[in-house]
C-alpha cells in the first residue's frame, strides 16, 4: 500500500515536472475578455422585456506552440446566464468554441480544427471573428497552404461552418491560387493574379429543383506601381433558389455575379481612389435557410457596404447596408442587387502656407452612390432580366467633407460635414426616404502631457423620419490610465412627444498596458461607439455594463 | 481514489499557474505589404534598433490621431533609430482607402495589411489602437488605446531602451 502511494506520488511529480518543463506550457499565452450588463427598466423606452437581466459574454483564449512547427489554439466561451442582447441564441452556456492545431514547415502550412480564411477580397469566402458583432463563422476542418516559390501560392480547404456552438449541415470546400508576375514585367511594379473556387454543399434543404452544391468562381488581377494601382475582380455564382417571403422558391432559380473595379492615384500629399461594384444575387450562406438572419450567422462570403465607415454617433443613424440579394416584395418593390460607385480624395495642405498654417491641414472628401439594378422585373411571374451597367432606383448617396487641423501644441480639431440620402423604403422594405445634413466638430485640448479634454458637438438636420437630432460628448483623460466621459444624443424634434428621448451615457475606463476595465451607465441607441480610444459596436438597451480585457502574454 | 484525483487536479493547476509566464516573441503569420504581396510578420522588424507596430484602421479616429501626432514630430522619432510600422486591420470594406489616406497625410511609415486579422488574433489584440514595441522579434512594450499626449510616453520609452541598448 505504501509502495503504491510512493509510486503514485513519484508519477505525479514526474508528470507535473514534464508539464512544467514541456515547451507547450512554457510558450502558453492567454487572453480573457468579458462583457457584462445589468439591464434596467426604462420609463422612456420601456421595460426590459426579456428574461435574465444580468447577462455576460466571456472569451478565454489559450495559445501555445512546440518549436517553430506546431501551434495550438483553444478558445472557451461562456454566455451565462445568457448572452448579451443582440447576440444569437446559439451562443448558449459554456463550451469549447474553437480548437486548432497548426503545422508549419518550410513552405507548407496545415491547419486542423477551426480556421479563419479569406480568398481575395472575400466576395466568395471569408471566415472571421468579430466579438462585437457576434460573428464567428470559422470553418472546422482542414486548411492546407503551400508556397511553391515566391511567385505561386496555392491553398485548399474543406469543413463545416460554425454557427454559435453548433455546425452547419453540409460542407464548404475551397481552392485558392495566387500568382505574382511582377518579375516578368520588370519595371518595379507589382502584378498579381488570383483564381479561386468555393463550393457550398447544403444538405439541410434538399430539392429536385436545384442541386445541393452551389459553385462560385472568382478571377482577379491586381496592379500597383509607385503612384497608381488598379484591381479588378469578377465572380460567377451557380443557380440558386430565390427566397420569397421567407421560403425557398422551387421555380424562381437564378445565377449570381459580382464585378469589382478599384483604381487609385497617389503622390506625396495627395491620394485619390475610385471604386465601382455591381452585385447580383450574391449572398451565400452555409445553410440556405439562414438567408436574411439578423445575426449574420452562417454567412460564407463578405459583401460589405462600400461607403465611408463613420466614427460619430449621428453619422451612423442612417447607415447603408449592401444590397446583394433578390427581393420581390410587391410589384413596386423588386430588387436584384446593387450597382454603384465610391470615391475618396485625401489632400494635405503644406505647412507655412495660408490654409496650411504652422502644422499643415488635412482635407478629405468621400462620395458614394448606390442604386438598385435596372431591368425588367415581372412580379407576378417571378422573373427578371437585368441590364449590365444601367443604374436603377437609388438606395443611398452620401457626400462628406472633413478637415483636420492642429492649431497649436495644445489644441486641434476636426470638422466634418455630411450630406446623406437614404431610401428607407427600398433598403429596409418599409416606407419613407430621408435626406439629411450632419455637422460634427471635435475639439481636443491638451492640459499637459497626459491630461486632455475632448469635446464632440454634432447636429443632424432633416425634415424626414424623426426630424432633427443633436449630440454632445465630453471626455476627460485624467492620466494615461484613467478616463471618464459623458455623452448625450437627443432627438429633440421628434414629432411624437414621448419619443423625444435623451440617449445619455456616462462612464469611465482604466487601462494599463494591455489590461483594460470599463464601466458605463446609460441608454444605448446602438451603433459604433468610440470612447477612451477604443471603438466598438454596442446594442440598444438601458443599464449598467462592465468590460474586462486582459491578456497574460 | 477521490482524494487522489483531487490531489492530481490541484497539483496540476498549481503546476500550470507556475508555468504561465510571459511569452514575448512576435508570432509567425503571413500578412501583406501595401502592394498585396505576402510577407512573414517575423521578417518585418528593424535590424538596427527598435520597431514600433501600431495597429490601426482608416475608420478609427483615435488610431489616426496617434499616427498623425507621431508623424508631426517624425524627425525626432527618426533620430531615435526606431522603425514605425502601421499595421492596418481594415478589411475589404475600407482597405481601398489606405493608400490614398496614407499619401494624403504624407505619412512616411511602412504600411502592412492584416486584412483578415490573422496577426491581430495571434497577438491576442482585442481592440485598436494597439501599440507594440519590439527589440528584434522580442516584444518589450504593449499598450492598448490612445489618449492625446500618450505618444510622448511611448517616445520616452523608446529613448530609454535605445540608449540601454547602446
Amino acid at each position: 500500500m505504501n509502495n503504491k502511494k510512493t509510486i503514485y506520488i513519484l508519477l505525479l511529480c514526474l508528470f507535473n515536472n514534464f508539464i512544467l518543463n514541456s515547451q507547450i506550457l512554457k510558450n502558453l499565452t492567454s487572453s480573457y475578455e468579458s462583457f457584462s450588463a445589468y439591464y434596467l427598466d426604462d420609463s422612456k423606452t420601456g421595460d426590459f422585456s426579456y428574461d435574465k437581466r444580468f447577462r455576460s459574454n466571456n472569451y478565454f483564449n489559450l495559445k501555445s506552440n512546440i518549436g517553430n512547427n506546431w501551434n495550438f489554439e483553444l478558445q472557451i466561451e461562456s454566455y451565462a446566464p445568457k448572452s448579451l442582447l443582440n447576440y444569437s441564441e446559439n451562443f448558449e452556456k459554456t463550451n469549447i468554441s474553437t480548437f486548432k492545431i497548426d503545422y508549419n514547415k518550410n513552405n507548407l502550412s496545415v491547419s486542423l480544427g477551426n480556421f479563419y480564411e479569406q480568398f481575395g477580397s472575400g466576395m466568395i469566402l471569408r471566415s472571421w471573428e468579430d466579438k462585437d458583432l457576434g460573428i464567428n463563422n470559422s470553418i472546422r476542418g482542414l486548411n492546407a497552404k503551400y508556397r511553391l516559390n515566391d511567385e505561386i501560392n496555392i491553398s485548399t480547404l474543406i469543413g463545416n461552418q460554425k454557427k454559435g456552438f453548433k455546425y452547419s449541415k453540409g460542407f464548404i470546400v475551397g481552392f485558392n491560387s495566387e500568382f505574382d508576375f511582377s518579375k516578368a514585367i520588370k519595371n518595379n511594379s507589382t502584378f498579381l493574379l488570383g483564381l479561386s473556387y468555393v463550393g457550398r454543399n447544403d444538405q439541410k434543404t434538399k430539392s429536385d429543383f436545384y442541386p445541393e452544391m452551389t459553385n462560385l468562381f472568382s478571377a482577379r488581377i491586381d496592379y500597383s506601381s509607385s503612384s497608381f494601382y488598379s484591381n479588378f475582380e469578377i465572380v460567377n455564382k451557380s443557380e440558386n433558389p430565390v427566397v420569397i417571403f421567407g421560403s425557398l422558391s422551387d421555380s424562381f432559380i437564378k445565377k449570381g455575379s459580382a464585378i469589382l473595379l478599384n483604381s487609385g492615384y497617389f503622390k506625396n500629399g495627395l491620394g485619390l481612389d475610385f471604386t465601382f461594384r455591381r452585385l447580383e444575387n450574391m449572398s451565400l450562406f452555409s445553410e440556405r435557410e439562414a438567408f436574411g438572419n439578423v445575426y449574420n450567422e452562417s454567412i460564407v462570403n463578405y459583401l460589405p457596404a462600400l461607403t465611408k465607415q463613420h466614427d460619430y454617433s449621428l453619422t451612423n443613424l442612417y447607415v447603408y447596408a449592401a444590397q446583394p440579394n433578390v427581393s420581390f416584395q410587391s410589384p413596386i418593390l423588386t430588387k436584384a442587387g446593387e450597382i454603384g460607385i465610391q470615391t475618396d480624395l485625401y489632400y494635405f495642405i503644406e505647412n507655412e502656407t495660408f490654409f496650411g498654417g504652422k502644422y499643415g491641414t488635412n482635407l478629405s472628401i468621400n462620395a458614394s452612390v448606390w442604386n438598385n439594378l435596372d431591368g425588367n422585373f415581372d412580379f407576378n411571374n417571378q422573373k427578371y432580366e437585368t441590364e449590365l451597367l444601367s443604374f436603377g432606383e437609388k438606395y443611398f448617396s452620401e457626400i462628406s467633407f472633413e478637415i483636420r487641423k492642429k492649431w497649436s501644441e495644445k489644441f486641434d480639431n476636426i470638422f466634418l460635414f455630411v450630406n446623406q440620402y437614404y431610401n428607407k423604403r427600398l433598403v429596409e422594405e418599409t416606407t419613407d426616404e430621408v435626406k439629411s445634413n450632419i455637422i460634427v466638430l471635435e475639439n481636443t485640448y491638451k492640459l499637459n502631457s497626459n491630461k486632455s479634454l475632448r469635446l464632440e458637438l454634432q447636429h443632424l438636420s432633416t425634415k424626414d423620419d424623426s426630424k432633427n437630432w443633436s449630440a454632445i460628448a465630453l471626455e476627460f483623460n485624467l492620466s494615461s490610465a484613467f478616463s471618464i466621459y459623458f455623452s448625450d444624443l437627443y432627438n429633440y424634434q421628434n414629432p411624437e412627444k414621448d419619443k423625444k428621448i435623451h440617449y445619455y451615457n456616462a462612464g469611465g475606463s482604466y487601462s494599463k498596458g494591455i489590461n483594460r476595465y470599463t464601466v458605463n451607465y446609460g441608454r444605448q441607441r446602438g451603433g459604433l461607439v468610440c470612447t477612451g480610444g477604443i471603438c466598438r459596436y454596442v446594442p440598444e438597451s438601458t443599464g449598467l455594463s462592465f468590460g474586462i480585457t486582459t491578456s497574460f502574454f | 481514489m477521490k482524494n487522489k484525483i483531487l490531489l492530481s487536479i490541484i497539483s496540476l493547476i498549481f503546476t500550470i499557474t507556475q508555468g504561465i509566464y510571459s511569452q514575448d516573441i512576435m508570432p509567425s503569420v503571413y500578412i501583406k505589404n501595401i502592394n498585396g504581396k505576402s510577407i512573414n510578420s517575423k521578417t518585418t522588424y528593424n535590424k538596427k534598433g527598435l520597431t514600433v507596430y501600431s495597429f490601426w484602421a482608416t475608420w478609427c479616429v483615435p488610431c489616426i490621431n496617434e499616427l498623425d501626432n507621431i508623424h508631426k514630430e517624425i524627425e525626432k522619432w527618426n533620430e531615435a533609430n526606431v522603425k514605425i510600422i502601421a499595421i492596418s486591420t481594415d478589411d475589404s470594406r475600407t482597405k481601398r482607402r489606405i493608400r490614398p489616406l496614407v499619401n494624403g497625410k504624407k505619412w512616411g511609415f511602412e504600411i502592412l495589411l492584416d486584412e483578415n486579422q490573422a496577426l491581430k488574433r495571434a497577438l491576442n489584440i482585442s481592440g485598436i489602437p494597439h501599440t507594440i514595441v519590439t527589440k528584434g522579434n522580442r516584444i518589450i512594450y504593449r499598450k492598448m488605446g490612445y489618449k492625446p499626449g500618450e505618444e510622448n510616453d511611448l517616445y520616452e520609452f523608446i529613448l530609454k531602451n535605445s540608449i540601454a541598448k547602446n
